[in-house]
């Protein structure tokens, strides 16, 4: 047993200072070391998101149209918020975005699962698999929209092609459609990111716990069985990192949007980030635009807080 | 246990450790960083150089406006500008935008569509061009309300259009030939809907879509009445149900293409394809018809003018491609000279570009060549566009009334979009649009 890293040294000021390890010395050079690392990284969190967060809160009780300049800002007090409330064009954004994110959110689960649990097994060329059903996740979204766009067409795509073959008279318009817009928006979402969720699903699945399993073939359970009691609850948490993320990403998608439908026909497809790209780039309200975009951002924020609170406790882990 | 008397080895500690860095430093540091940043952005503030005039517009330069400075700056020795171009698109106007509003030094610049010349002349970026105008007798017709070529405000005159967009129809002269039609010199519109219907046949449509024929009956801001909306004017239900039935009827293309295509902004590709005899366009489209590398087609285009409405006669093309001094400039004086100069002297170096002045001051055969091409008479029946274009003098106009124009422009298409889809009845699209448009003037018409 040593005790000469305990003793304090005999006296002066270089070696007091070596002693107090928690950084709090004004000229204990480590924290500063630290700072100086991060400060690069802050430095551009600072300014890309704090100062862009702080301006959307003071913007949203403003009116300006960005062209007027700093000096033509008007202060509006909370008009834009009760604006926000009686725009029937942010209630249909509200919904068409609860539906999309509604819908395609739960699809893309379980797609994701359904592909994770048969890419779990030993299968002929699982590697590939895997990696084709990733693929659509990384590629970019100009070419998903394009493709998509092609598949489509209400005339010569592919789709209705083959939907004709089978006689079908009356053939969805997709895209050129108000009513089938938001359903082919919805395809092409689950399609681009189910292989995200499925590979998140598959590396949960090889965590999950095989002793269970072994005990539970034991004891003569089904696999309908074992999926409930071991599998559902080992992967809960995945699931709900995946619902939260997943919603979150879906309902402020807009790329998709913008190159497939630009929000139409109609107004079918005007999800509340792009009512808010509207609202700003195109008719220059900032204001509004920022009104719109702090609701949203705390509807979304109160969501995902009931998810989070919802799922603790139910996890097998727990 | 370790004796004290000997020291322990030394650990190699990270180099960053060693090195005497403090509070201080790291403050001034971030001191330093943020100076940096800040005299960046200041930088575009103190960079304004007052002999040399900054221009902006969205022609390409080598399309006519590099001649046109060139030429302004051998008459004024003196004097230097500099023509930057950026693309007149959305991200391009909000990059005009960014720099009016960031203070980069631009002192003439062009507005090409009505949201921007509604934001930029409302929100006091533009100066007062009435004294320019008012004093310059060679402007005077800038002056005129009846056929407005410039935007208004009171006395105050914010843009000045630089040129006539007027619009025409184009004949797939094989299929006219086909149909056994006149090429029209002037027409009513029941006569061009005649000539839709017996132009249809397997194959082909009889047109793209119909002219907007509110505006050819209704003229400038054909969209505001009073206090509020004009889509009350029997003439917008009269459209939407027209264009629904013969898109119906197969005589006008399915907008359900239209939109799965994207092709609103640009429909050459299937004129040429034949899919339709008559395309309603503007000077722009001939670019491609005389382009037989990109766009090869083996039939003559011809040329006919709108359509009349019950007499009355708006061509429905505009006073376009508008001109404003930035009235924070500090060169108001040497702006205004070549604001001047651009409309007086410089529409002959625009002519190329196949930019018809607004004032009418270049030889029509020049323009003709421009617009059409050097070997125009292998794709055009040149003659029909010479009558049409200019013989006719096609009666155009500027809108002067721009509330909420963005707004409501976005209201129309999408109520537009779901009728000619043939989801939503003309009647119920035409309430819905009234509706919308009447709240929107409401809140901003003080804007």
């Amino acid at each position: 047993m040593t005790t000469a890293t305990t003793t304090p040294p005999a006296s002066g000021p270089s070696t007091a200072n070596r002693t107090r390890r928690t950084g709090r010395a004004p000229s204990d050079p480590k924290p500063l070391v630290g700072w100086l690392f991060i400060a690069p990284n802050l430095l551009g969190v600072l300014l890309f998101t704090f100062v862009p967060l702080v301006s959307v809160v003071l913007l949203s009780f403003t009116k300006w149209n960005l062209v007027s300049g700093l000096e033509g800002i008007e202060f509006v007090g909370i008009d834009n918020f009760l604006f926000v409330l009686q725009d029937p064009k942010f209630w249909r954004s509200l919904l068409i975005t609860v539906v999309y994110a509604g819908v395609a959110v739960p699809l893309t689960l379980v797609v994701g699962l359904l592909l994770a649990t048969a890419l779990n097994r030993d299968v002929p060329g699982r590697a590939l698999l895997r990696a084709c059903f990733f693929i659509p996740y990384i590629v970019n979204v100009v070419a998903i929209g394009m493709t998509w766009m092609m598949l489509l067409d209400p005339s010569a795509g592919l789709l209705n092609q083959f939907l004709g073959n089978f006689g079908a008279e009356s053939l969805p318009g997709w895209f050129a459609s108000s009513r089938w817009a938001l359903p082919a928006l919805i395809l092409v979402t689950i399609w681009a990111q189910a292989g995200y969720a499925c590979l998140i699903y598959l590396s949960a699945l090889q965590d999950a716990p095989e002793q269970l399993y072994e005990a539970a073939r034991i004891d003569g359970a089904g696999r309908w069985r074992m999926f409930r009691a071991i599998t559902w609850p080992s992967l809960l948490p995945t699931s709900v990192f995946l619902l939260i993320t997943l919603f979150v990403g879906i309902s402020q998608s807009f790329g998709m949007i913008a190159l497939i439908t630009n929000g139409g026909p109609g107004s079918s497809t005007t999800t509340l980030s792009f009512y808010m790209y509207q609202t700003s780039f195109q008719f220059y309200r900032f204001g509004y635009a920022s009104a719109v975009g702090l609701v949203t951002f705390l509807g979304i924020f109160a969501l995902m807080l009931v998810m989070w609170r919802l799922q603790r406790g139910r996890a097998l882990h727990d | 246990m370790q004796s004290r008397s000997t020291p322990p080895p030394r650990r190699r500690r990270p180099v960053s450790l060693d090195s005497p860095i403090t509070r201080r430093s790291l403050a001034g540091f971030v001191g330093a960083t943020a100076a940096t940043a800040l005299a960046g952005c200041a930088s575009q503030d103190t960079s304004k150089d007052l002999d040399t005039l900054q221009v902006w517009g969205g022609v390409p330069p080598e399309n006519g406006p590099q001649a046109l400075v060139d030429h302004f700056m051998e008459e004024h020795p003196d004097q230097k500008v500099v023509y930057t171009r950026f693309v007149n698109d959305d991200r391009g106007n909000l990059k005009v935008n960014t720099a009016l509003q960031g203070g980069v030094d631009i002192d003439v610049f062009f507005t090409y569509d009505s949201s921007s010349l509604a934001m930029r002349s409302h929100s006091g970026m533009a100066a007062d061009l009435g004294d320019l105008v008012r004093s310059t007798p060679k402007l005077e017709p800038f002056l005129d309300t009846t056929e407005p070529k410039a935007l208004f405000d009171g006395e105050t005159i914010t843009a000045l259009a630089t040129t006539k967009e007027p619009n025409f129809l184009l004949f797939n002269e094989s299929l006219r030939d086909e149909a056994g039609i006149e090429l029209p010199s002037a027409w009513e519109l029941e006569e061009y809907l005649e000539a839709v219907r017996s132009l249809t046949a397997n194959g082909h449509y009889g047109t793209y879509k119909l002219p907007d024929l509110p505006r050819i009956a209704l003229g400038p801001n054909y969209w505001y009445a009073g206090e509020g909306s004009n889509f009350e004017d029997p003439a917008f239900l009269r459209h939407f149900e027209l264009t629904a039935q013969m898109i119906r009827d197969g005589e006008v293309f399915p907008w359900s293409q239209v939109l799965a295509r994207q092709i609103e902004a640009y429909q050459q590709n299937n004129f040429i394809a034949g899919d339709f005899a008559i395309w309603g366009t503007a000077p722009f489209s001939l670019r491609f018809l005389n382009d037989s590398e990109q766009y090869p087609h083996d039939f003559l285009t011809a040329c006919a003018p709108m359509p009349t409405i019950d007499g009355a006669d708006w061509n429905s093309g505009v006073y376009g491609n508008h001109v404003q001094i930035n009235a924070k400039s500090p060169k108001q004086e040497l702006a205004q000279e070549f604001v001047k100069f651009w409309l007086l002297d410089g529409a002959a170096d625009m002519a190329p570009g196949g930019k018809i002045p607004t004032l009418d001051n270049v030889d029509h055969e020049i323009l003709l060549e421009a617009i059409l091409g050097e070997n125009m008479e292998t794709y055009f029946d040149v003659e029909s566009f010479r009558r049409t274009l200019f013989e006719n003098d096609p009666k155009l106009l500027a809108d002067t009334d721009l509330t909420a124009v963005a707004e409501i422009t976005q209201a129309y298409e999408q109520q537009r979009d779901v009728c000619w889809l043939l989801e939503r009845s003309p009647q119920r699209a035409i309430d819905t649009i009234h509706a919308d448009a009447d709240a929107l003037i409401q809140r901003f018409r003080e804007d």
